[in-house]
């Protein structure tokens, strides 16, 4: 038996031809892949560019990659859950072979106070020098100047939280928090800095002073709520996870992001899958136009198709070159749809502004402005989907056209 | 946070509120043998002038809003400046319910839920009992000497009387809203007015000595108001009913189980 193989070249001439016998239908249709195709890959690059800018900045206000403190510090952020500045091999690991950054974080609940009102606050104490590369904060400063050192007698707060306090850059605030003995610690703060968040919810919430400032004021020296340790990549931190696990001091919790919030962490999980589902759901719409161009070419085709079988051309040739067929449209409409997602998602990528809607953004974590990003797996899942699939809807159709009885279809009319 | 009160600060406090405010005095020395007065030892010694002086009172508290008012009854026991303890007696859904101030912790006792909590620093800026006065005024105590820079205004003759303003403005680092207070003190001691303005010079609220009465030999303020300048319909009243002075206090009159259980 002569292979397939030998007969390619007239199979793939015979498709080619029929596929253009109809060409309006076949231009349909491959409108529709192309568009399929297109959605496909960017609504997809939309997604992952919403969920890689509520990752970034869930994890940055976390605020870390990975996290040591106080084994109760999570469920009780208070100031007796402080732990000592990292030192001895720890110190080491940070400094030497260790995170991209690191810097110590103070973190305690407090109240701040101008003449007019006063609002329960998240107070932050940082560490200037190294906070460019852990938060974003620097920035975001709209107003007036950051910090300058561990020691700024300065607080920064959100420009939401000031428009609430009926304050401004340049006057002074009260700040009461407690000690680790449950006694009142509170200090006058002038207001050296205004910022503003991408989220209200933030520049409402957190107020940023210096670490040294703070220490002093809640009676904490040389002590601090968490150290914070910044990568390159969140989606790469395992192997700085078991490094510093393995040289951090008992008594201390080491926590990568995933785990301290678990809700970004199966929302990247859950992303690959989703993206799967969202691909396989346009192939079904896609599907059905799809069988129903290549039952119509066929049904157009019955007494042909019983013609050449009569000629001798053997059923799995017919089913060959009906699905060789498919095959051909599906190419071209992937070209097609590849090529108008290639040229949408690049113009886009300087960021697509939705300010318009920016409150039912910032209600789900996501900045107004979105950054679709285009990975590979994506297109190649894609494109595989609908191939494979296009290929497998093909078959039932395919099959059938080559079982046809050559009398029967003879006389067809 | 649900209630947002404006903040007061270290210049009224409990103690202030009952005797600084009402400061009295027999023989104010210093203001007859010191002509122009340093502004911050005038403070200190009208401080200093109540350090060991016990007192039992009886006063009256009226709560006035535009639509309501109401008014207790408090029975208030107070050591120097540092101790006080004050009981509700009337109304009778309110009586026993209790604040004890020890030094800056303040503790309140609440007969219904039969439970003592000592007021967080997040509670500070709240209301105390409903009334003008913030849990914070109630319980800081002498900070206002050193936290501010104190300046003599004016002295004037009031009859017989010299009233000196001073004009106070905390320190960068005090934890003290306020731009600036302005204090009007009598020689003997009386605080006739007290003015808080804020960072932009504007008078936010101020506690005004509205009666002058000698109760048990000293020269007190029996009335004062305090009333917010941005809501002319509410101030809160304090009215001294019954003062004595130098009474003798049981050592475990400032303690926890006192507030719960009075023995009084």
């Amino acid at each position: 038996m002569t292979g397939l193989g030998s007969h390619f070249k007239i199979i793939l001439t015979l498709s080619w031809r029929n596929l253009w016998r109809n060409h309006r239908r076949t231009a349909i249709m491959l409108g529709a892949i192309s568009v399929g195709v297109w959605a496909m890959i960017f609504m997809t690059s939309l997604m992952r560019g919403m969920v890689d800018d509520m990752l970034n900045q869930g994890i940055r206000n976390l605020p870390g990659h990975i996290q040591i403190q106080h084994p109760d510090f999570l469920d009780d952020p208070s100031v007796v859950n402080s732990i000592g500045e990292p030192g001895g091999e720890l110190l080491t690991a940070l400094t030497q072979n260790g995170a991209r950054s690191w810097a110590n974080r103070i973190r305690v609940p407090a109240v701040i106070a101008s003449e007019r009102e006063s609002r329960g606050i998240n107070l932050i104490g940082i560490e200037p020098a190294a906070e460019a590369d852990i938060s974003g904060l620097p920035a975001q400063i709209s107003a007036g100047r950051f910090l300058q050192s561990n020691q700024d007698k300065g607080v920064i707060i959100g420009a939401k939280l000031a428009e609430r306090l009926e304050t401004r850059l340049g006057k002074r605030v009260v700040i009461m928090s407690q000690d680790p003995d449950n006694n009142i610690a509170e200090r006058g703060f002038r207001i050296v800095g205004i910022y503003q968040a991408e989220l209200a919810a933030q520049e409402e919430f957190n107020v940023f002073a210096a670490r040294g400032t703070l220490q002093k004021l809640l009676k904490i020296e040389g002590l601090v709520s968490q150290i914070v340790l910044v990568d390159h990549d969140y989606r790469d931190v395992e192997s700085l996870y078991r490094r510093v696990e393995a040289v951090t001091p008992d008594g201390l919790e080491v926590k990568p992001w995933y785990e301290i919030d678990t809700y970004l962490a199966v929302m990247f999980n859950m992303m690959d899958g989703f993206v799967l589902v969202w691909v396989i759901i346009i192939f079904l719409a896609l599907s059905f136009g799809l069988v129903n161009t290549l039952v119509m070419a066929i049904f157009e085709r019955v007494r042909e198709i019983g013609l050449i079988q009569a000629l001798g051309m053997r059923p799995g040739l017919i089913l060959y070159q009906i699905l060789l067929e498919s095959l051909l449209l599906l190419l071209i409409g992937l070209a097609l749809g590849n090529l108008l997602a290639l040229v949408t998602i690049k113009p886009l990528e300087s960021g697509l502004d939705l300010s318009a809607v920016a409150e039912g953004m910032a209600m789900m974590g996501v900045g107004s402005v979105i950054y679709p990003s285009l990975t590979l797996y994506d297109v190649v899942l894609a494109n595989l989907v609908v191939v494979l699939l296009g290929i497998l809807t093909s078959i039932l159709p395919a099959w059938r056209a080559s079982q046809l009885d050559p009398v029967r279809a003879l006389n067809t009319h | 946070m649900a209630t947002t009160k404006p903040q007061q600060n270290a210049g009224i406090h409990f103690y202030a509120l009952l005797l600084l405010g009402l400061l009295a005095v027999s023989a104010p020395t210093w203001a007859t043998e010191v002509e122009t007065p340093e502004p911050r030892e005038l403070i200190r010694a009208a401080m200093e002038h109540w350090r060991g002086v016990t007192s039992y009172s009886e006063m009256t508290m009226t709560i006035h809003r535009s639509d309501w008012e109401r008014s207790f009854s408090m029975q208030a026991w107070t050591e120097g400046d540092k101790l006080s303890l004050v009981r509700v007696t009337e109304p009778k859904r309110d009586a026993g319910n209790g604040t004890l101030v020890k030094d800056q912790s303040m503790w309140t006792f609440s007969p219904k839920i039969n439970r003592i909590l000592k007021v967080p620093s997040s509670m500070m800026n709240q209301s105390w009992m409903g009334s003008d006065f913030s849990n914070k005024d109630i319980s800081k105590s002498t900070d206002i000497i050193d936290q501010y820079e104190h300046r003599l205004l004016k002295s004037e003759n009031l009859g017989d009387h010299v009233v000196y303003t001073i004009e106070s403005i905390p320190h960068e680092e005090a934890a003290v809203v306020w731009g600036k207070e302005i204090v009007s003190i009598r020689d003997d001691f009386v605080m006739l007015r007290q003015e808080f303005w804020d960072q932009d010079d504007i008078l936010i609220k101020e506690m005004e000595a509205t009666e002058i009465a000698i109760m048990d030999d000293r020269t007190i303020a029996s009335r004062m108001r305090m009333q917010k300048l941005e809501t002319p319909g509410e101030w809160t009243e304090m009215v001294v009913d019954d003062i004595d002075f130098d009474v003798k206090m049981a050592d475990n009159l400032f303690t926890l189980s006192n507030l719960r259980n009075p023995r009084q």
